[in-house]
């Protein structure tokens, strides 16, 4: 091969994913000449805003070769607690604070039972979906609870140099999660892990630990993800978040991580979670049934996989 | 009339000659060894027999008639079944199933699978429930669980390989009395093996390759286990001359002791390098393992070894046997896999320090010349004395004082060989301490300065330096005991 000549699947396996989100939004931006307006960008990023939160944590625990399946009943748990300690008259400040905690604790607790117990993260975290749902709805014995004060509200509905707060919030915690994944010692040790656990144990990495951690940052996740979606509601609902889990893993694989772990990052998943987001936005824009919505949508998580399947350079 | 006649068998991978026209009989009725030293070419006339490998060239008669097999499965239909080292059961299905796997009616009754199984069982006198899982099994018990299952695809042609290295002394007599009756059926059996004692107990003729080439087919009663150490050794050639040490200060003591693994303990001195030799099974292989950390136990200079981190705080580290499985994460660049062991100490601040990681790699590419030295190319994509070459810098960038090194050499090929030997010999020159597990005699002579033997879990020798390889050779396949 001339070293002239464009190695086509080169360039589709880095791009091809910011490619199809262009082409994506050229094709409805013909569609509807509502799409491509200001106000309606800023609208699709707000609505990805909590799906993305999510993902960022679910992302670090994919390419641990994980998988966090708990993280939508963790949301609604942690949602309620803070809601409810602000109410019950703690500071807002602690009581997110304290909600924050609460995620990374019950990640944590994932994270123990897979780490040390060497149960398959899927059952660790089914259990915890049912588990987290469960104290979510004994704590407020179902009822939502509502009365949140302001600054539950700043962080869902406020604004800062004109764009809302969850955008805001989202591209910090893609940038510190980025910033983990790539800059640490932390960040290397979990594509290491994921990409060949053994050798990470030969070479000395604290495997079990490490393990841990990426559930922990799930949980942290999910619960920041909580604060969001109290404040655009104005309330906290026990049964929030009901399937949240699997938009969040869709984002990750759509987004290019490897389910088998060890490779993709949060950028990826960022756009992976706006071609979810796009694709919501357009066909609520063209008046698709919402029937229709949930067909194309896993069509479109099919597509992208068997895409990377077919241009994923095979090692030898 | 000879059951199989291999002629001319001639087959090359790349630049390297795996066999270079070897000639092989065998009758039916008989047990006919095949032996030589490691790459002598026995595992690869072997695949060609079994289908696995297309020759190059030569020809294979079966019964009077010419065959050539482009699968398993082709050579399998004609009676040629091959039990492989690496067992090939599933475990989680019964005996039974596994006895018929493949060959299975779309509809069996249970009770006729079990009555089959029992039969076949019974065949090669093994009294286990047929419908126990085989995962329960102890590994001997599942290797003649193979040969069963090899003698229920009525097989002419039986191929073992090294079929004892993991059975105990008892079941290793329980396999000689199945061979035994399976040769009185008329099946042709060859019979890999690096221990001359099996040999001259079991096999009628025996086949000498080396290098691969033939150089000689003995029958067993008119030989002597001497004359087939000097048909494998040939006329040694060193090719590799370990120069003459200085002063001697002692790095400490190794204690190990394992499930299959007599208690031993080895003293090392810096600049020394102790060879492990003794074929597979012989407990050899368990050592390095157990020194570092990941079974059985350990210790060095009297405080416990109790795992990998354990071992690599205190200067102890492992160039694994396989270095796909163990030593690389393969889709990491080089770069990020000689990180591996010593991130702690290239963070700054809790981030990495991208400088100080550049400078290390940049080191290590250079100091182990490697090829291309691209620190940010995956190490997939490099061959695979780089790709070792990459798990020696990630050991060595812990500034480690002991190097355990297990089949440091395996798959690569011969010139980056040469390489390796030089960068292992430099080590021990700036004052490390290694130990070389290996299944290459060569590359022990070469190496080292004094060679444990071991066999049956335990050491029976201690050879010092300059060695004779008939000498070395002899010890390791037990050809020493029945001179």
């Amino acid at each position: 091969m001339s070293p002239a000549r464009i190695n086509w699947r080169e360039v589709f396996a880095r791009f091809g994913l910011v490619m199809a989100l262009v082409a994506l939004v050229a094709i409805l931006s013909l569609l509807s000449d509502r799409f491509l307006t200001p106000s309606n960008v800023v609208n699709v990023l707000r609505q990805i805003s909590i799906n993305a939160i999510i993902a960022c944590g679910m992302t670090v625990v994919i390419i641990g070769r994980g998988i966090d399946l708990s993280v939508g009943s963790l949301l609604a748990l942690t949602g309620v607690v803070g809601a409810g300690l602000a109410v019950g008259g703690l500071p807002a400040g602690f009581a997110i604070l304290a909600a924050l905690a609460l995620g990374t604790a019950l990640g944590t607790f994932n994270g123990l039972f897979v780490a040390y117990a060497g149960i398959a993260p899927f059952i660790v975290t089914l259990a915890g979906l049912t588990i987290f749902r469960g104290a979510a709805l004994a704590y407020t014995d179902g009822r939502p609870i509502t009365g949140l004060p302001p600054l539950f509200l700043t962080l869902g509905s406020g604004t800062f140099l004109g764009l809302p707060a969850p955008i805001w919030l989202m591209l910090a915690f893609l940038l510190v999660t980025h910033v983990i994944l790539r800059f640490t010692a932390l960040g290397r040790a979990v594509y290491a892990i994921g990409g060949n656990e053994e050798a990470a144990r030969l070479s000395g990495i604290p495997v079990r630990r490490v393990k841990a951690f990426t559930f922990a940052y799930s949980g942290l996740a999910a619960a920041l993800a909580a604060m969001v979606l109290n404040g655009r509601l104005n309330s906290a609902q026990p049964s929030a978040g009901v399937m949240f889990e699997l938009d969040a893993i869709a984002a990750v694989v759509v987004g290019g991580t490897s389910l088998f772990g060890g490779r993709g990052g949060v950028f990826g998943t960022l756009v992976g979670a706006l071609i979810i987001g796009v694709i919501n936005n357009g066909m609520n824009l063209l008046n698709v049934p919402s029937f229709y919505q949930q067909i194309v949508k896993g069509g479109v998580i099919l597509a992208a996989l068997l895409i990377e399947r077919i241009v994923a350079t095979r090692r030898t | 009339m000879a059951l199989l006649r291999m002629s001319e068998v001639q087959k090359s991978f790349g630049q390297v000659v795996a066999l270079a026209g070897v000639d092989f009989e065998l009758e039916a009725g008989e047990v006919h060894a095949l032996v030589g030293e490691n790459g002598a070419g026995k595992s690869t006339l072997m695949k060609i027999l079994a289908g696995v490998q297309p020759p190059d060239s030569g020809s294979m008669v079966l019964a009077d008639r010419p065959v050539r097999f482009a699968s398993v499965n082709e050579a399998q239909a004609h009676g040629i079944v091959m039990v492989y080292q690496e067992l090939a059961l599933v475990p989680s299905l019964s005996v039974a199933e596994n006895l018929f796997l493949g060959k299975l009616p779309p509809l069996v009754g249970h009770a006729a699978l079990i009555r089959r199984a029992r039969e076949r069982l019974a065949e090669v006198e093994l009294s286990l429930d047929p419908g126990s899982e085989v995962g329960r099994l102890g590994i001997g018990e599942r290797q003649l669980i193979e040969i069963a299952r090899a003698l229920a695809r009525e097989g002419r042609i039986l191929v073992l390989d090294e079929p004892t290295a993991a059975l105990s002394a008892s079941e290793s007599e329980r396999l000689f009395g199945i061979i035994a009756k399976v040769k009185a059926a008329g099946v042709g059996i060859v019979y890999i093996s690096h221990r001359l004692e099996e040999v001259f107990r079991v096999a009628d003729r025996v086949t000498v390759l080396r290098d691969g080439q033939r150089v000689g087919t003995r029958r067993v009663a008119e030989t002597s286990a001497d004359e087939i150490v000097q048909l494998m050794v040939g006329k040694s050639v060193r090719r590799h001359h370990r120069a003459a040490r200085g002063e001697e200060r002692t790095l400490g003591t190794f204690e190990a002791a394992g499930p299959n693994l007599e208690p031993l303990s080895i003293d090392l001195s810096a600049g020394e390098i102790v060879g492990l030799a003794g074929v597979i099974g012989s407990g050899r292989e368990r050592i390095l393992p157990t020194l570092f950390g990941l079974e059985g136990s350990a210790s060095w200079g009297g405080a416990p070894l109790r795992s990998p981190r354990d071992a690599i705080r205190r200067g102890i580290v492992l160039v694994p046997s396989d270095r796909k499985t163990q030593g690389l994460v393969l889709d990491l660049s080089v770069q990020e896999n000689v990180s591996l062991s010593t991130l702690p100490r290239l963070q700054r601040l809790g981030f990495m320090d991208a400088r100080r990681e550049r400078a290390q790699t940049r080191h290590w590419i250079e100091r182990l010349s490697l090829r291309p030295p691209h620190p940010h190319k995956p190490v997939f994509e490099l061959s695979g004395g780089n790709q070792q070459k990459v798990v020696i810098a990630k050991t060595l960038a812990t500034e480690p004082k002991v190097l355990l090194l297990d089949e440091p050499t395996r798959g690569v090929d011969v010139g980056a060989r040469a390489e390796l030997y030089d960068v292992i010999d430099g080590l021990s020159q700036r004052g490390l301490g290694l130990l070389l597990s290996s299944s290459d005699t060569e590359e022990l002579i070469g190496l080292c300065d004094r060679i444990l033997v071991f066999r049956g879990g335990r050491v029976v020798t201690e050879l010092p330096s300059p060695f004779v390889y008939e000498e070395v050779v002899a010890h390791v396949t037990g050809a020493h005991q029945l001179a």
